[in-house]
This record gives C-alpha cells, sequence and structure tokens, in this order.
C-alpha cells in the first residue's frame, strides 16, 4: 500500500511528460493527485488505528508512524489543492502566451516529481535515503523556481540550487557521523542505519559523536528549513518561482526538513537522556529566526517576498516549539505546522491570482484588490490576520500554545522576544499590505472580476479548514498529534 | 686530530669540485631535450679558469662592499659547506654548529649580494635585489620548519646534521612516511627557489626584466664573477646535498677504506639523480611573474606545516 | 592491517594536498585537472578497499560499484562536460579576488588547524587513525566549502561543490569502510544530477547576464 504513495505520482509524471494534448494534461494531473490524496488519507486512517506500519521490502527501508502520518497528510492535501489550483494558472499563462506546450509539460510533470520526492522523505526510514530524497527535492524544484526564465529567475534558482545543495552536504556529513557511531557502538549491520534501529539502541550510542552530527544536520537541513542564518535563499526562491510551487515550497517542503531534524532529534534525545543540548540549539536558531523576519517584513515593497520572509518566521516558531520540548511546546510546533502549511498556502494562491491580474508583485502597484476580484481579496485580507495569528484563525490557537510553554517553562526572556517580534510582524504585514485591498485599482486595464473557477473554489475551502481547524480540533487530529509528540520528545519529559 | 683536518680538506675539495658539474649535467640535460647540442657538461669550470684570466671593470661609484662581497660570498658558503657533510662518516665539524647555523650562513651571503646590487646604483641591480630578498623572505619560513620537524623526532632530537642524518638512517626504508614526503616537497620547492631555477627564475634568460639572481650580479666581472658563480653553483649543491642526505639516505653508511670510496660513489649517483629531478622541473614548467611567486611560497609553507601537524600533532 | 592504514594514510594526504593545491590556482582549466587528480586518488581508496575485501575476505563487496563509479564519473565524465562548459565561457584565468592566493591558503591551512581542535576534544573517537581520516575529510570539506566562496566565478561554485563531495565519500569510505550500498547508488546519482543542474543553468546565466561573474546576480536584494 505505501508503494502506491510512488507509482502514482511516478506514472503521472512520466504520462504527462508523453503527451502534448493541453486537456489531456491537464485531467491526469487531477486525477493524479486525487489518487494520491485517497491514498494517503487511507494510510493515515490505517496508522490511526494500528500503530506504526512498514513494509519488509529491502530491510525495513519503510516506515510510517503518527509522525509521519502527520506530515503526509499535511503533504497531500496542499498537494491536491495546488495541483487543482496550478490547472487554471497555467491556463490563464497559456491563454496570454507567457508558456507554451512544452513548458506546460514540463511544468507539471516536475510538479508531481517534486510531491514525489517529498512524500519519499517522510516515509523512508534509512536515514541515507531520506537524505538523498532531501536532495531529491531541491533538484526537482530547481527548474520550477528557474520556470521563468528571467534574470531575477535564474539568479533565484542559482541561490537556491548552490546554497541548499552546500547545506544538504553538511547534513551529509552528521549523517555519516551518525552512521558511524552506530558502527562504533554495534558494528557493521545492515539496520545499522535506520531510524528506529537507532532509536531503539539510542542508549549505547556515542554522546559526544552524536552531538557534532547533530550540529552537522541542524545547520543541514535548517538551510532546508529556512532557519536564519541560512535563510537567505528563501526569500529569492519563493518569490520567483510560479505562485502553486511557492505555496508547495513554503507550506510543505519547509516541513519535510523540519521532519528530519526532529527525527535526529529524537535519537540524539533518547541517547544523551536529556534535552538540553538540542533544545538550547533549536531556541537559538528559532529566536533568530524569528527576529531576522520580523525586521525584514517591516521593509518590504514585493509582497511575495513578504509572505516568504513571514514563512523563516513561522519556521522559526516550529523550531522554538520543537526546542522547548515540553509535551505542549510539541503539540503546539506540531500543529503549527499544519496550520502554516494550510494558511501560507491559501496566501500563496491568492498571491497568485493577484499575480496574474497586476502582472506586478510590487505592493505600491497594486490597488483596488477587494473591488476587482472579491474572493481573492477577501480571502488574501483574512489570511494576513491568520498569519499573523488573530483568532479566530488556527495560527493563533497554535502560536498561544507555544507561547504558554514558553512562560511555563520560565523562559520569559525567550517569550518576551517571541511577543515583540511577533508584534513586529503584524505590524509590518498591517502597514505594507493594508493597502492593497481598498479603494479602486488605479491602472487601467484592470477589469472585474475572478479570472477562472478553481481559484476562488480552492481559497475558500482552505479559508474554511484554517476556521474550523482554529475553532475546534477534531479529536482523531488531536490524538494522532499527541502520539507524533511522543516520538519527538524521546521519551524525555 | 689528523683525521678531522682531513676530512675538513676532503669534504671541501669534494664540494668544489662537483659544484660546477651539477650545473653542467642541467644545462646539458635541457640542451638535449631541446634537440641542440648544447655546451660540454664542463663548460662552467671552463667559464671559471677563463674568466680568473680576465680583466676586470669595476663601477667607479661603488663602495667596498662592492669590492669584498666576492669573497664574503665565497667565504659564507664555504663555511656551511663545513657544516652539511657529504657523507656522514665526514661529519667532523659538526660541534661548531648545526642545520640553523648552515641556513643563516647562506642568508648572510645573500644579504651581501643583495647589498652589492643595490651599490653600483643601476636600477637592474636595485630590481634584482628587491626581487631576491621577497623571494627568500617568503621562502625561508618553510625550510625553517622542514627542519624543525625533521629535528623533533624522538630518535633525533636536536638539529645537528649528525644527528639528522643518522636519525635518516635509523628509519631505512621508513622513510617513505607522509611527514617525510611532505617535507620532501617542501624542500624540493625551496631549492628551486634558492638556486633560481624555473619557475622561479629563469637562470638562461637575458632579458633583464625576468632576472632575479642574475640582475643582482649583472656588475659583475673577470675574477669576481669566477668567484660568484663558483659560490652560486657550491650553494646549489649544499642543498642538493641536504635533501639527498637527509631523505635518500640509502649506501651512506659505510666504513672506512673501500667502504669509504663507496659511500662516496652512491653520494655522486644521488646527487645525479635528483639534478635529473630538477632539470626535468625547469623542461616542464615555465617560469611564473613574479607575483605568482608568493602562491608558489604559500604552498611550500602549507607542504611543510602539514608535514609538522600530521606527523606531531594529529593523532595525539 | 597496518600497512593497510598507513597506505590510506598516504592517500588521505594526498587528497589534502590536492585540495591545497586546487586553492593555490587560478586557471580554470586547472581547477578541473586538479579536481581530476583528486577523484583519481578517491578512486584508488576505492580500489585498495575492493582488493582488500576480495582477498582477505574472498568476496565481492559493494566498493567495487563505487569503484567503477567513481572512475567514470568523477575522473571521465564530470571533468570532460565541465571543459565543454567553460570552453562556451569567455573568461578563462581568475583576476580579482576576495582574498588573494597566498592568504586563501593560510586560511585553509588554520581551517585544518580548526579541524584538529573540534576532533581532538571529541572524546569518543578512540583509534588514532579514524580521528586522522576524520580530521582530513573534514578539512577538504571545509576548504571546498572555502573555496566556493572566495571564488567569483560560476564554475569556481561548481568546483567547490565537487570537492565537497569528494570529502563526504572519504569520510564514509575511511571511518565507516562504505555505508550501505542503496545510500552510496543514491549519492552519487544526487550529486551527477546536481552538477548536471547546475551546468544547465551556468549556461543560462551566461546567456542572460553576458558573463559568468557572480557578484553581477544582484538584483535581488532586502
Amino acid at each position: 500500500m505505501i508503494l502506491l504513495l510512488f507509482i502514482i505520482p511516478i506514472l503521472t509524471a512520466l504520462s504527462i511528460w508523453v503527451t502534448q494534448n493541453r486537456k489531456i494534461i491537464n485531467i491526469l494531473n487531477i486525477t493524479g493527485a486525487f489518487l494520491l490524496l485517497a491514498v494517503s488519507l487511507y494510510l493515515t486512517g490505517e496508522v490511526m488505528k494500528n500503530g506504526v506500519l512498514t513494509t519488509g521490502y529491502l530491510y525495513n527501508i519503510f516506515y510510517f508512524d503518527s509522525f509521519s502520518a502527520v506530515i503526509l497528510f499535511v503533504t497531500s492535501v496542499i498537494g491536491f489543492l495546488v495541483a487543482l489550483y496550478s490547472t487554471g494558472y497555467i491556463n490563464e499563462e497559456f491563454r496570454r502566451n507567457i508558456v507554451n506546450i512544452n513548458k506546460t509539460r514540463v511544468y507539471f510533470s516536475l510538479l508531481h516529481a517534486f510531491i514525489l520526492t517529498m512524500l519519499l522523505t517522510i516515509t523512508t526510514q534509512n536515514m541515507g535515503l531520506m537524505w538523498i530524497s532531501i536532495e531529491a527535492t531541491t533538484l526537482a524544484s530547481a527548474f520550477l523556481v528557474g520556470f521563468y526564465n528571467h534574470k531575477k529567475s535564474i539568479e533565484a534558482a542559482w541561490k537556491y540550487i548552490i546554497i541548499c545543495s552546500v547545506g544538504i552536504a553538511f547534513a551529509l556529513l552528521g549523517i555519516i557521523l551518525l552512521y558511524y557511531s552506530s558502527v562504533q557502538s554495534m558494528g557493521k549491520t545492515v539496520e545499522g542505519i535506520n531510524w528506529q534501529f537507532l532509536y531503539e539502541n539510542a542508549a549505547s550510542l556515542k554522546g559526544s559523536i552524536l552531538k557534532i552530527s547533530f550540529m552537522f544536520i541542524l545547520v543541514g537541513f535548517g538551510t532546508k528549513v529556512g532557519l536564519a542564518p541560512m535563510h537567505t535563499w528563501l526569500p529569492d526562491a519563493h518569490s520567483q518561482a510560479p505562485s502553486p510551487i511557492s505555496a508547495l515550497l513554503s507550506g510543505v517542503l519547509l516541513n519535510t526538513a523540519m521532519y528530519g531534524i526532529a527525527r535526529v532529534m529524537a535519537i540524539v534525545n533518547k541517547s544523551l537522556n536529556s534535552n538540553l543540548f538540542t533544545g538550547r540549539l533549536l531556541l537559538i536558531l528559532g529566536i533568530i529566526s524569528i527576529g531576522t523576519a520580523a525586521v525584514f517584513i517591516l521593509v518590504q515593497h514585493d509582497f511575495k517576498r513578504t509572505l516568504a520572509y513571514s514563512s523563516i518566521e513561522h519556521m522559526g516558531i516550529i523550531a522554538l516549539g520543537f526546542g522547548l520540548l515540553t509535551p505542549l511546546s510539541i503539540f503546539g510546533a506540531l500543529y503549527h505546522i499544519i496550520n502554516h502549511a494550510f494558511t501560507k498556502s491559501m496566501l500563496f494562491i491568492a498571491s497568485g491570482n493577484v499575480y496574474l491580474k497586476y502582472e506586478t508583485k510590487r505592493i505600491n502597484k497594486v490597488h483596488g484588490l477587494i473591488w476587482s476580484m472579491p474572493v481573492t481579496g477577501i480571502v488574501f485580507l483574512m489570511g494576513i490576520f491568520a498569519i499573523t495569528g488573530m483568532p479566530p484563525f488556527s495560527v493563533f490557537s497554535s502560536e498561544l500554545s507555544i507561547i504558554t510553554a514558553s512562560f511555563g517553562e520560565g523562559h520569559y526572556v525567550i517569550a518576551a522576544l517571541l511577543l515583540l517580534f511577533l508584534v513586529l510582524i503584524f505590524a509590518g504585514f498591517i502597514t505594507r499590505l493594508l493597502g492593497m485591498f481598498y479603494g479602486k485599482p488605479q491602472e487601467k486595464e484592470v477589469r472585474q472580476g475572478e479570472l477562472n473557477y478553481t481559484g476562488p473554489a480552492v481559497l475558500i475551502t482552505l479559508l474554511a479548514i484554517i476556521t474550523v481547524t482554529g475553532l475546534y480540533l477534531p479529536v482523531p487530529l488531536r490524538t494522532l498529534l499527541s502520539a507524533a509528540g511522543e516520538i519527538i520528545s524521546g521519551g524525555v519529559k | 686530530m689528523l683525521n678531522r683536518y682531513l676530512f675538513m680538506i676532503l669534504q671541501l675539495t669534494i664540494i668544489i669540485l662537483l659544484a660546477p658539474l651539477v650545473n653542467g649535467i642541467i644545462k646539458k640535460i635541457k640542451a638535449t631535450a631541446q634537440h641542440r647540442k648544447g655546451a660540454p657538461v664542463l663548460q662552467l669550470y671552463f667559464d671559471i679558469y677563463k674568466l680568473f684570466k680576465k680583466d676586470m671593470v669595476v663601477s667607479g661609484n661603488s663602495s667596498w662592499i662592492f669590492r669584498a662581497t666576492p669573497y664574503i660570498y665565497f667565504a659564507s658558503i664555504i663555511t656551511a659547506a663545513l657544516l652539511i657533510p657529504v657523507i656522514p662518516r665526514l661529519s667532523s665539524f659538526s660541534m661548531a654548529g648545526d642545520a640553523i647555523l648552515a641556513i643563516y650562513l647562506l642568508a648572510l651571503g645573500r644579504f651581501f649580494i643583495v647589498l652589492s646590487g643595490l651599490d653600483t646604483g643601476s636600477t637592474f641591480g636595485g630590481m634584482g635585489s628587491s626581487r631576491e630578498m621577497m623571494i627568500s623572505t617568503l621562502i625561508e619560513p618553510s625550510i625553517i620548519v622542514a627542519i624543525f620537524t625533521i629535528g623533533l623526532n624522538p630518535s633525533v632530537a636536536s638539529t645537528s646534521f649528525k644527528a639528522i642524518y643518522s636519525g635518516s638512517i635509523q628509519l631505512g626504508a621508513g622513510i617513505i612516511h607522509p611527514v617525510y614526503m611532505l617535507l620532501l616537497a617542501a624542500m624540493f620547492i625551496v631549492l628551486i627557489a634558492e638556486t633560481s631555477r624555473i619557475p622561479v627564475d629563469d637562470p638562461a634568460t637575458h632579458l633583464e626584466l625576468t632576472m632575479v639572481h642574475e640582475a643582482m650580479v649583472l656588475e659583475y666581472s673577470g675574477r669576481y664573477l669566477a668567484i660568484i658563480l663558483l659560490s652560486s653553483s657550491i650553494k646549489q649543491l649544499l642543498f642538493i646535498t641536504m635533501i639527498v642526505n637527509i631523505f635518500l639516505p640509502f649506501g651512506n653508511n659505510f666504513d672506512f677504506g673501500a667502504g669509504f670510496v663507496l659511500s662516496l660513489l652512491f653520494y655522486v649517483l644521488k646527487v645525479v639523480i635528483v639534478t635529473v629531478t630538477v632539470a626535468s622541473i625547469e623542461l616542464g614548467s615555465v617560469k611564473l611573474r613574479l607575483f605568482s611567486v608568493p602562491n608558489l611560497a604559500a604552498l611550500a609553507f602549507i607542504l611543510s606545516m602539514l608535514g609538522f601537524m600530521s606527523g606531531f600533532v594529529f593523532g595525539r | 592491517m597496518d600497512r593497510l592504514m598507513d597506505v590510506l594514510n598516504l592517500l588521505s594526504i594526498l587528497i589534502l594536498i590536492s585540495a591545497f593545491i586546487l586553492v593555490a590556482n587560478k586557471r580554470m582549466n586547472s581547477y578541473i585537472k586538479t579536481f581530476r587528480l583528486q577523484s583519481i586518488f578517491l578512486a584508488v581508496i576505492a580500489a585498495i578497499f575492493s582488493l582488500y575485501h576480495i582477498f582477505e575476505e574472498g568476496r565481492l563487496e559493494g566498493v567495487i560499484v563505487i569503484f567503477f563509479l567513481i572512475v567514470s564519473l568523477k575522473v571521465v565524465y564530470i571533468p570532460n562536460k565541465l571543459k565543454t562548459i567553460t570552453k562556451k565561457v569567455d573568461y578563462k584565468v581568475e583576476k580579482d579576488f576576495f582574498v588573494n592566493i597566498p592568504i586563501s591558503v593560510i586560511i585553509c591551512c588554520g581551517l585544518v588547524i580548526m579541524t584538529w581542535y573540534v576532533i581532538s576534544r571529541v572524546t569518543d573517537i578512540n583509534d588514532a587513525y579514524n580521528s586522522r581520516f576524520l580530521i582530513y575529510s573534514i578539512s577538504v570539506i571545509l576548504i571546498g566549502l572555502f573555496f566556493m566562496i572566495s571564488r567569483k566565478k560560476a564554475i569556481g561554485q561548481i568546483i567547490g561543490f565537487l570537492v565537497i563531495e569528494n570529502g563526504m565519500f572519504m569520510a564514509a569510505m575511511l571511518t565507516t569502510s562504505g555505508m550501505p550500498m542503496i545510500v552510496e547508488l543514491g549519492i552519487f546519482f544526487d550529486l551527477l544530477t546536481a552538477v548536471l543542474i547546475m551546468g544547465v543553468f551556468v549556461f543560462r546565466i551566461n546567456e542572460s547576464f553576458e558573463s559568468i561573474d557572480i557578484n553581477k546576480l544582484r538584483n535581488l536584494k532586502g
């Protein structure tokens, strides 16, 4: 069953590559994404019932527990919605002759390949294979980031490839050291690199080598997550990519890299039997990320770049939640992963509509959004409030859990800094972006009316999701999150 | 006692007689590789003899430094030659000084040559002097680190050449060790830099703007020039002797009588091998721009530093 | 066994030396030649491991696949591909540097010392040989990283990335005598794809910006 998760995207990507007809491409795209959604929901249900799923292929290479289920759920839902939106987006661009049929083929098949690599990261327990798939996500999305061949896109894609590949190379060194410690303590076994094996025998691994390995992995995967000071590729890549791809990058890819960090953190915590080392590092990186994002958001001119910096901020909050390592804060961080994913994708999709209509990314060239595109405008406005943490949206609940946990632990300085930065970000968003919505458009060619059907449909779905989960968290989801939290904390209270 | 004086005279004779031969071999190899006949191998002997018979032309603007330098150069190099034995049996003078003293005696000679280049007031002399000082300043740390590393070896534990040679002989085949190979590479680069060979400086150039060593001695003629030529070739032979005896300690330690002559023959053979290597390096490279020489010097420094660290720092 | 360790020690020092030679160069053809030399040393290490497994343990271990991959990809295919890329570009020698070459060589020596210091603080590496191998591998990785950030041309960044990967393979082979086969194969193909994609982008940069000077990529700021 797990294998279906991979076969479906591969088949979709390959079949899109060979057709030339746009209609068939659209149908294949949506069917593939829908099937993927169905399979992953089924697997999530299985995990909630039975606990851990493994298959015995290739020395237990696939492993699926509740933490994987959380991330898988997010990935497949957003993947489906993005695929749906992409049809509308690419159709519009095709109509304006910005892309031709070849580029459409490239776009859709790379989209599914990209989703495939992210799924591979989540479901494998072989740490080496996890590294390979994270590097593969960089490679699969490189051409997507540099999709439009402008100077700015090429620059963004080059930065993306170089910085992420170098960062990931350091993570590989960390994984080699992890494997070295397992070989040193337990001899060369064929299971030596599997997460479950390392987790169970964590007590016998040598502490100092694990510390160095964790530092390398934190820096390496942290580059992919977008933690400062390794975040410099993120604003460029996320703002220059086409909007559906930005939604995928921000909402899903950053989570999978965080998944990698959390897995290793679980092993290191269990081995050292204390939270201090990993917790402190994550706290520091988290606070620096939030601070950097706050400072840069205040001076932005480009709305997609603002959204990208907000991704850095939220990843910093998640890192902070993982770093505090109390059950409440880990629950909050996991919940925040879900909420941020949905909210940020919604915002990027809305901004995609804005870009299509106004053909610019600069804030001061966009006016009267609510007049020209009512659904997109209102959703975008609600989204701005949601992402900065207003009730009743879901981001508020998860941020509240993390702040409560931080006060509860006695980290007053951290909590105070966090609140200060959140206020700064709220101020930045509102002062910068609010001018886009009201009034009438000052440019002549902007006509009234939404551009297509899929855009508003997706947007309204996402808005509903984040409002509902903000007010009421379904019980199955809650148990899933708690189970995942237990795995991460490694049994250390 | 008589043995000691005999040794000193034997050492000096061998070195003075052998030195111009090295130059001749290098030139002959280069000529053959370029499909020329070239000068005979003993050419430098004939040149020195001819120069001794010629008149000298001395600039009127020069001071006593100009007239004294050839003798000071020769004296410092000969004193250094007494400290660097050609075979370990001849190390009779080693109580008076060690490797550091030898290196700095050579530096003394170089200092006076540099001054004499400035002495006549010609532009080319000054240019050659400044270039020579730059190159030798950059290359000196490498050789000092290399000598210290060799001296740090627990079985040597001193920097006198006698102890160094016996340490190398003790190692025997163990000389093929990364530490010593790194130091060998560093010393080769130092050899090339100190004796003004390609890629640092072209000894056969006639363009004054590309000269380093030649430019300093441009004003010398007759007897003075003969002494300086001889001293330069002795300096070259001294560096080669250092490399040969530290890094190729095979067939060195025979006893008196026939064994003595045998070890001398081995020494000559090893010198010829190193000479051929230097000639091949000369054939295979081009002369570096002056401002690229610091790159080469940095590389030599790194090689000796890495040799030191991997021998005595890592793995402790 | 001890002779084996000595030979491996020698080869790893040679790889480190070739990393230094890379930093001391400024011509693009020399970059590619030095990288090729370094990959040859790495291939020799892989060959030694596979021969050791064949003679001592009498079976064909997976390392021989790695040997063939290293020889075919890193020694033959990638340097040739890089040569074709550099043919299309105007600049063959780097003229400006952020840090001039002697100082960058000395900084790299400082990196080696720093690596030694960090590894000597890790108290659990008992084997003297293993700690040396780790020091050399991590130094090669850091020198590759330094090379990447100190060169202004895009080719320098690709070569720096490749040197980092060489260091990774060195670390994997020497300290753990080979990671599981799937992992090594996957890493190989990832790197190959990464270099191919980087090559495509260098071509695009050359077309758009009329040069491959990375400093010209300054449009996105703030």
